[in-house]
Protein backbone atom coordinates (compact mmCIF):
# COMPACT_ATOMS: atom_id res chain seq x y z
CA UNK A 1 0.00 0.00 0.00
CA UNK A 2 2.46 2.90 0.64
CA UNK A 3 4.69 1.39 -2.36
CA UNK A 4 1.81 2.25 -4.83
CA UNK A 5 0.98 5.45 -3.46
CA UNK A 6 4.88 6.27 -3.54
CA UNK A 7 4.68 4.92 -7.23
CA UNK A 8 1.70 7.22 -8.32
CA UNK A 9 3.63 10.23 -6.58
CA UNK A 10 6.67 9.87 -8.06
CA UNK A 11 5.36 8.86 -11.30
CA UNK A 12 3.73 12.55 -11.81
CA UNK A 13 7.14 14.24 -11.77
CA UNK A 14 7.87 12.56 -15.02
CA UNK A 15 4.79 12.86 -16.92
CA UNK A 16 5.19 16.51 -18.83
CA UNK A 17 4.52 16.76 -22.56
CA UNK A 18 3.50 13.31 -22.90
CA UNK A 19 2.52 13.76 -26.55
CA UNK A 20 4.38 15.65 -29.54
CA UNK A 21 2.45 14.54 -32.34
CA UNK A 22 0.26 17.79 -32.21
CA UNK A 23 -2.52 18.47 -34.18
CA UNK A 24 -4.25 15.21 -33.70
CA UNK A 25 -7.53 15.34 -31.31
CA UNK A 26 -6.79 12.13 -30.28
CA UNK A 27 -3.12 13.39 -28.93
CA UNK A 28 -4.78 16.21 -27.32
CA UNK A 29 -7.35 13.95 -25.51
CA UNK A 30 -4.48 11.72 -24.25
CA UNK A 31 -2.63 14.63 -22.94
CA UNK A 32 -5.34 16.32 -20.95
CA UNK A 33 -6.37 13.07 -19.14
CA UNK A 34 -2.81 12.39 -18.27
CA UNK A 35 -2.19 15.90 -17.01
CA UNK A 36 -5.35 16.24 -15.06
CA UNK A 37 -5.04 12.40 -13.90
CA UNK A 38 -1.36 13.45 -12.92
CA UNK A 39 -3.23 16.64 -10.95
CA UNK A 40 -5.49 14.60 -9.17
CA UNK A 41 -3.17 11.54 -8.51
CA UNK A 42 -0.75 13.50 -6.59
CA UNK A 43 -3.91 14.96 -4.16
CA UNK A 44 -4.51 11.61 -3.50
CA UNK A 45 -1.26 9.91 -2.81
CA UNK A 46 -0.69 12.71 -0.52
CA UNK A 47 -3.96 12.56 1.62
CA UNK A 48 -3.16 8.52 1.25
CA UNK A 49 0.23 9.03 2.74
CA UNK A 50 -1.14 11.29 5.27
CA UNK A 51 -3.68 8.60 5.91
CA UNK A 52 -0.83 6.00 6.17
CA UNK A 53 0.53 8.14 8.38
CA UNK A 54 -1.96 8.77 11.01
CA UNK A 55 -2.47 5.09 11.29
CA UNK A 56 1.19 4.55 11.61
CA UNK A 57 1.06 1.97 9.45
CA UNK A 58 4.06 3.25 7.22
CA UNK A 59 6.47 1.06 5.95
CA UNK A 60 9.03 3.17 5.55
CA UNK A 61 11.95 0.93 3.39
CA UNK A 62 9.08 -0.33 1.42
CA UNK A 63 8.19 2.88 0.59
CA UNK A 64 11.19 4.38 -0.88
CA UNK A 65 11.72 1.73 -2.73
CA UNK A 66 8.11 2.08 -4.30
CA UNK A 67 9.53 5.14 -4.60
CA UNK A 68 12.31 4.24 -6.88
CA UNK A 69 11.39 1.47 -8.55
CA UNK A 70 7.97 3.78 -9.48
CA UNK A 71 10.04 6.22 -10.61
CA UNK A 72 12.61 4.02 -12.29
CA UNK A 73 9.73 1.69 -13.95
CA UNK A 74 8.01 4.49 -15.48
CA UNK A 75 11.37 6.33 -17.14
CA UNK A 76 12.58 2.49 -18.90
CA UNK A 77 8.28 2.22 -20.10
CA UNK A 78 8.89 5.65 -20.85
CA UNK A 79 12.51 5.33 -22.99
CA UNK A 80 11.38 1.72 -24.43
CA UNK A 81 7.89 1.79 -25.17
CA UNK A 82 7.08 5.58 -26.26
CA UNK A 83 10.01 6.37 -27.44
CA UNK A 84 11.03 3.53 -29.46
CA UNK A 85 8.12 1.16 -29.91
CA UNK A 86 5.39 3.95 -30.11
CA UNK A 87 7.68 6.56 -30.93
CA UNK A 88 5.04 8.75 -29.14
CA UNK A 89 8.09 11.82 -28.72
CA UNK A 90 11.79 11.72 -28.61
CA UNK A 91 14.15 13.35 -25.39
CA UNK A 92 15.55 15.96 -28.23
CA UNK A 93 14.99 16.71 -31.58
CA UNK A 94 16.85 17.77 -34.37
CA UNK A 95 20.24 15.59 -33.12
CA UNK A 96 20.96 12.33 -33.00
CA UNK A 97 19.11 10.78 -30.28
CA UNK A 98 21.29 7.82 -29.50
CA UNK A 99 22.89 8.97 -26.72
CA UNK A 100 20.13 10.81 -24.89
CA UNK A 101 17.95 7.68 -25.31
CA UNK A 102 20.94 5.92 -23.58
CA UNK A 103 20.95 8.33 -20.55
CA UNK A 104 17.61 8.30 -19.88
CA UNK A 105 17.18 4.74 -20.01
CA UNK A 106 20.23 3.88 -18.07
CA UNK A 107 19.54 6.46 -15.58
CA UNK A 108 16.52 4.70 -15.45
CA UNK A 109 17.42 1.40 -14.76
CA UNK A 110 20.10 3.24 -11.83
CA UNK A 111 16.47 3.75 -10.24
CA UNK A 112 15.07 0.19 -10.85
CA UNK A 113 17.86 -1.19 -9.14
CA UNK A 114 18.21 1.02 -6.48
CA UNK A 115 14.36 0.68 -5.43
CA UNK A 116 15.03 -3.33 -5.52
CA UNK A 117 18.04 -3.17 -3.43
CA UNK A 118 16.26 -1.03 -1.04
CA UNK A 119 13.15 -3.51 -1.17
CA UNK A 120 15.08 -6.64 -0.21
CA UNK A 121 16.66 -4.44 2.56
CA UNK A 122 13.01 -3.31 3.82
CA UNK A 123 11.94 -7.09 3.21
CA UNK A 124 14.92 -8.40 5.08
CA UNK A 125 14.24 -5.86 8.17
CA UNK A 126 11.03 -6.95 8.10
CA UNK A 127 11.47 -10.67 8.72
CA UNK A 128 13.80 -10.10 11.35
CA UNK A 129 11.06 -7.56 13.19
CA UNK A 130 7.71 -8.96 12.34
CA UNK A 131 5.48 -6.78 13.47
CA UNK B 1 -17.08 37.75 -21.29
CA UNK B 2 -16.96 41.55 -21.84
CA UNK B 3 -18.76 43.42 -19.04
CA UNK B 4 -22.82 43.53 -20.35
CA UNK B 5 -25.69 44.95 -19.06
CA UNK B 6 -26.08 42.16 -16.51
CA UNK B 7 -22.63 42.50 -15.39
CA UNK B 8 -23.30 45.76 -12.58
CA UNK B 9 -26.62 44.11 -11.20
CA UNK B 10 -24.99 40.85 -11.02
CA UNK B 11 -21.91 42.39 -8.75
CA UNK B 12 -24.22 44.09 -6.95
CA UNK B 13 -26.11 41.24 -5.80
CA UNK B 14 -22.77 39.47 -5.33
CA UNK B 15 -21.66 42.82 -2.43
CA UNK B 16 -25.12 42.15 -1.14
CA UNK B 17 -24.49 38.40 -0.77
CA UNK B 18 -22.32 38.45 1.27
CA UNK B 19 -23.37 41.28 3.67
CA UNK B 20 -26.03 38.96 3.99
CA UNK B 21 -23.79 35.58 4.50
CA UNK B 22 -21.90 37.80 7.08
CA UNK B 23 -24.82 38.82 8.79
CA UNK B 24 -26.93 35.11 9.03
CA UNK B 25 -23.48 33.22 10.14
CA UNK B 26 -23.07 36.07 12.86
CA UNK B 27 -26.84 35.46 13.86
CA UNK B 28 -26.16 31.78 13.98
CA UNK B 29 -23.16 32.61 16.44
CA UNK B 30 -25.39 34.59 18.60
CA UNK B 31 -27.67 31.93 18.98
CA UNK B 32 -25.06 29.39 19.95
CA UNK B 33 -24.54 27.41 16.92
CA UNK B 34 -20.72 26.53 15.90
CA UNK B 35 -20.11 28.21 12.38
CA UNK B 36 -16.54 27.91 11.79
CA UNK B 37 -15.40 31.83 10.75
CA UNK B 38 -13.10 30.63 7.83
CA UNK B 39 -16.73 29.79 5.84
CA UNK B 40 -17.46 33.59 5.87
CA UNK B 41 -13.89 34.46 5.23
CA UNK B 42 -14.28 31.83 2.10
CA UNK B 43 -17.52 33.49 1.48
CA UNK B 44 -16.49 36.94 1.41
CA UNK B 45 -13.44 36.31 -0.93
CA UNK B 46 -15.55 34.46 -3.49
CA UNK B 47 -17.92 37.15 -3.72
CA UNK B 48 -15.15 39.60 -4.13
CA UNK B 49 -13.24 37.40 -6.69
CA UNK B 50 -17.22 37.66 -8.38
CA UNK B 51 -17.20 41.39 -8.24
CA UNK B 52 -13.45 41.54 -9.39
CA UNK B 53 -14.39 39.45 -12.69
CA UNK B 54 -17.21 40.80 -12.98
CA UNK B 55 -17.34 44.60 -13.04
CA UNK B 56 -13.29 45.36 -12.25
CA UNK B 57 -10.02 45.51 -14.22
CA UNK B 58 -8.63 42.69 -15.72
CA UNK B 59 -5.18 43.01 -17.36
CA UNK B 60 -3.89 41.87 -21.09
CA UNK B 61 -5.75 41.77 -24.59
CA UNK B 62 -9.46 41.18 -25.14
CA UNK B 63 -9.05 37.36 -25.02
CA UNK B 64 -6.63 37.38 -21.81
CA UNK B 65 -9.12 39.34 -19.98
CA UNK B 66 -12.09 37.11 -21.01
CA UNK B 67 -9.99 33.90 -19.92
CA UNK B 68 -9.15 36.28 -16.83
CA UNK B 69 -12.49 36.83 -15.91
CA UNK B 70 -13.84 33.62 -17.02
CA UNK B 71 -11.52 31.92 -14.18
CA UNK B 72 -12.77 34.26 -11.54
CA UNK B 73 -16.51 34.50 -12.31
CA UNK B 74 -16.91 30.63 -13.77
CA UNK B 75 -14.06 28.93 -11.64
CA UNK B 76 -12.68 30.48 -8.38
CA UNK B 77 -15.88 32.80 -7.28
CA UNK B 78 -18.46 29.93 -7.20
CA UNK B 79 -16.23 26.87 -5.83
CA UNK B 80 -15.12 29.14 -3.32
CA UNK B 81 -19.12 30.25 -2.18
CA UNK B 82 -19.81 26.31 -2.69
CA UNK B 83 -17.12 25.86 0.57
CA UNK B 84 -18.93 27.86 2.68
CA UNK B 85 -21.69 25.80 2.20
CA UNK B 86 -24.33 28.41 1.63
CA UNK B 87 -27.19 26.33 1.17
CA UNK B 88 -26.96 25.08 4.94
CA UNK B 89 -26.93 28.30 6.25
CA UNK B 90 -30.23 29.53 4.84
CA UNK B 91 -32.00 26.16 5.85
CA UNK B 92 -30.55 27.01 9.53
CA UNK B 93 -31.60 30.83 9.36
CA UNK B 94 -35.17 30.17 8.11
CA UNK B 95 -37.45 29.07 10.71
CA UNK B 96 -39.78 26.01 10.15
CA UNK B 97 -42.47 27.30 7.60
CA UNK B 98 -43.18 28.34 4.01
CA UNK B 99 -40.18 29.85 2.82
CA UNK B 100 -37.69 27.03 4.63
CA UNK B 101 -40.51 24.28 3.20
CA UNK B 102 -40.00 26.06 -0.16
CA UNK B 103 -36.49 26.21 -0.56
CA UNK B 104 -36.53 22.79 0.52
CA UNK B 105 -38.65 21.46 -2.02
CA UNK B 106 -36.38 23.26 -4.40
CA UNK B 107 -33.59 21.81 -3.42
CA UNK B 108 -35.10 18.00 -2.89
CA UNK B 109 -36.86 18.14 -5.93
CA UNK B 110 -36.28 15.63 -8.63
CA UNK B 111 -34.88 18.45 -11.49
CA UNK B 112 -32.37 19.66 -8.83
CA UNK B 113 -31.61 16.31 -7.87
CA UNK B 114 -30.78 15.67 -11.78
CA UNK B 115 -28.73 18.79 -11.74
CA UNK B 116 -26.86 17.92 -9.11
CA UNK B 117 -26.05 14.45 -10.08
CA UNK B 118 -22.25 14.93 -10.79
CA UNK B 119 -21.46 13.81 -14.66
CA UNK B 120 -25.05 16.05 -15.31
CA UNK B 121 -23.29 19.32 -13.78
CA UNK B 122 -20.23 18.97 -15.12
CA UNK B 123 -21.74 18.37 -18.61
CA UNK B 124 -23.82 21.99 -18.26
CA UNK B 125 -20.98 23.70 -16.77
CA UNK B 126 -17.90 22.29 -19.51
CA UNK B 127 -20.36 21.72 -22.32
CA UNK B 128 -21.62 25.24 -22.09
CA UNK B 129 -18.03 26.06 -22.35
CA UNK B 130 -17.20 23.92 -25.24
CA UNK B 131 -20.53 25.45 -27.15
CA UNK B 132 -19.65 28.74 -26.56
CA UNK B 133 -15.75 28.65 -27.80
CA UNK B 134 -16.34 26.04 -30.83
CA UNK B 135 -19.61 27.31 -31.64
CA UNK B 136 -20.83 30.70 -33.18
CA UNK B 137 -22.95 31.42 -29.75
CA UNK B 138 -19.11 33.65 -28.97
CA UNK B 139 -19.97 35.91 -32.05
CA UNK B 140 -23.45 35.57 -31.60
CA UNK B 141 -22.91 36.55 -27.49
CA UNK B 142 -20.79 39.56 -28.59
CA UNK B 143 -23.56 40.94 -31.14
CA UNK B 144 -26.13 41.16 -28.63
CA UNK B 145 -25.22 42.77 -25.36
CA UNK B 146 -28.73 40.94 -23.45
CA UNK B 147 -27.69 37.49 -24.05
CA UNK B 148 -23.94 38.03 -23.18
CA UNK B 149 -24.88 39.15 -19.53
CA UNK B 150 -27.08 35.83 -19.28
CA UNK B 151 -23.95 34.03 -20.29
CA UNK B 152 -22.57 34.99 -17.34
CA UNK B 153 -25.09 34.48 -15.18
CA UNK B 154 -25.30 31.27 -16.70
CA UNK B 155 -21.27 30.59 -16.00
CA UNK B 156 -21.41 31.87 -12.60
CA UNK B 157 -24.50 29.15 -11.73
CA UNK B 158 -23.03 26.23 -13.80
CA UNK B 159 -19.68 26.96 -12.00
CA UNK B 160 -21.84 26.68 -8.68
CA UNK B 161 -24.10 23.46 -9.70
CA UNK B 162 -20.70 22.04 -10.58
CA UNK B 163 -18.72 22.16 -7.62
CA UNK B 164 -21.83 21.78 -5.20
CA UNK B 165 -22.40 18.07 -7.28
CA UNK B 166 -18.65 17.42 -6.68
CA UNK B 167 -18.30 18.01 -2.93
CA UNK B 168 -21.90 17.92 -2.10
CA UNK B 169 -21.05 19.77 1.45
CA UNK B 170 -24.53 20.96 1.59
CA UNK B 171 -27.50 19.08 2.31
CA UNK B 172 -28.61 17.92 -1.25
CA UNK B 173 -30.59 14.84 -2.34
CA UNK B 174 -28.88 11.68 -3.87
CA UNK B 175 -25.54 10.06 -2.48
CA UNK B 176 -22.87 9.44 -4.53
CA UNK B 177 -19.47 7.83 -3.66
CA UNK B 178 -16.48 9.17 -4.19
CA UNK B 179 -15.39 7.11 -7.62
CA UNK B 180 -18.32 8.61 -9.06
CA UNK B 181 -17.28 12.33 -7.96
CA UNK B 182 -13.50 12.15 -8.85
CA UNK B 183 -13.98 10.58 -11.93
CA UNK B 184 -16.07 12.86 -12.88
CA UNK B 185 -13.46 15.98 -11.55
CA UNK B 186 -10.93 14.21 -14.15
CA UNK B 187 -13.25 14.25 -17.16
CA UNK B 188 -13.63 17.82 -16.71
CA UNK B 189 -10.62 18.60 -15.81
CA UNK B 190 -9.61 16.97 -19.20
CA UNK B 191 -12.21 18.42 -21.18
CA UNK B 192 -11.21 22.13 -20.01
CA UNK B 193 -7.64 21.36 -20.88
CA UNK B 194 -8.28 20.08 -23.81
CA UNK B 195 -10.34 22.69 -25.06
CA UNK B 196 -7.80 25.19 -23.05
CA UNK B 197 -5.12 23.44 -25.79
CA UNK B 198 -7.32 24.23 -28.91
CA UNK B 199 -7.86 27.55 -28.31
CA UNK B 200 -4.44 28.28 -27.98
CA UNK B 201 -4.03 27.20 -31.53
CA UNK B 202 -7.38 28.49 -33.06
CA UNK B 203 -9.88 30.85 -31.47
CA UNK B 204 -13.55 30.84 -31.02
CA UNK B 205 -15.26 30.65 -34.87
CA UNK B 206 -16.24 34.30 -35.97
CA UNK B 207 -13.22 36.07 -33.59
CA UNK B 208 -10.16 37.60 -34.98
CA UNK B 209 -8.17 37.71 -31.63
CA UNK B 210 -4.24 38.44 -32.35
CA UNK B 211 -2.25 35.07 -32.01
CA UNK B 212 -0.26 36.45 -28.92
CA UNK B 213 -3.58 37.38 -27.11
CA UNK B 214 -4.62 34.08 -27.55
CA UNK B 215 -1.48 32.38 -26.77
CA UNK B 216 -1.76 34.16 -23.62
CA UNK B 217 -5.84 33.99 -22.77
CA UNK B 218 -5.31 29.87 -23.22
CA UNK B 219 -2.25 29.37 -20.89
CA UNK B 220 -4.01 31.36 -18.52
CA UNK B 221 -7.10 29.34 -18.81
CA UNK B 222 -4.90 26.01 -18.63
CA UNK B 223 -3.09 26.84 -15.64
CA UNK B 224 -5.83 28.53 -13.74
CA UNK B 225 -8.48 25.59 -14.43
CA UNK B 226 -5.28 23.18 -13.07
CA UNK B 227 -5.24 25.50 -9.58
CA UNK B 228 -9.35 25.31 -9.60
CA UNK B 229 -8.94 21.78 -10.09
CA UNK B 230 -6.30 21.11 -7.68
CA UNK B 231 -8.58 23.15 -5.08
CA UNK B 232 -11.74 21.33 -5.99
CA UNK B 233 -9.76 18.06 -5.62
CA UNK B 234 -7.69 18.96 -2.38
CA UNK B 235 -11.72 19.51 -0.90
CA UNK B 236 -12.60 16.20 -2.31
CA UNK B 237 -9.71 14.06 -0.69
CA UNK B 238 -9.91 16.29 2.92
CA UNK B 239 -13.76 14.98 3.05
CA UNK B 240 -12.58 11.66 2.50
CA UNK B 241 -9.59 11.78 4.84
CA UNK B 242 -12.52 12.74 7.53
CA UNK B 243 -15.02 10.39 6.38
CA UNK B 244 -12.16 7.73 6.75
CA UNK B 245 -10.86 8.81 10.11
CA UNK B 246 -14.14 9.03 11.87
CA UNK B 247 -15.20 5.80 10.40
CA UNK B 248 -12.17 4.33 11.59
CA UNK B 249 -12.84 6.05 15.47
CA UNK B 250 -15.99 4.25 15.16
CA UNK B 251 -14.76 1.22 14.89
CA UNK B 252 -12.27 1.38 17.49
CA UNK B 253 -14.66 2.50 20.04
CA UNK B 254 -17.06 -0.44 18.89
CA UNK B 255 -13.71 -3.27 19.50
CA UNK B 256 -12.74 -1.46 22.68
CA UNK B 257 -16.43 -2.44 24.31
CA UNK B 258 -16.33 -5.57 26.13
CA UNK B 259 -18.16 -8.33 24.42
CA UNK B 260 -22.04 -8.39 25.15
CA UNK B 261 -22.52 -4.82 25.31
CA UNK B 262 -24.05 -2.66 22.66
Amino acid sequence: MAAVDEIVFHQLLHWHHFYDRSTSGVALLSDGLLHTAELLALVAGFFLYADLRRRDALAVGHAWSGAFLGAGAFQVFDGIVDHKVLRVHQVRYGVDVTPYDWAWNLAGLVLLAVGGLLLARARRAGRRRPS
Amino acid sequence: MTTGPVAAPLALACVLAAVVYAAGAARLRRRGDAWPWRRDAVFAVGCAALVWGLAGPVPGGPFTAHAGRHLLVAMAGPALLATARPLTLVLRLLPPGGPRRGLLRVAHSPAARWLLFPPVAAAVDVGGLWLLYRTGLWAAAHRNPLPGGLLELHMLLAGLLFAMAVWRLDPVRGRCGLPLRAVTLLAAGAAHAVLAKSLYVAGPPGTAFTAADLRAGAQLMYYGGDAVEMFLALVLAVQWYAATGRRRARQAAREALPAGVH
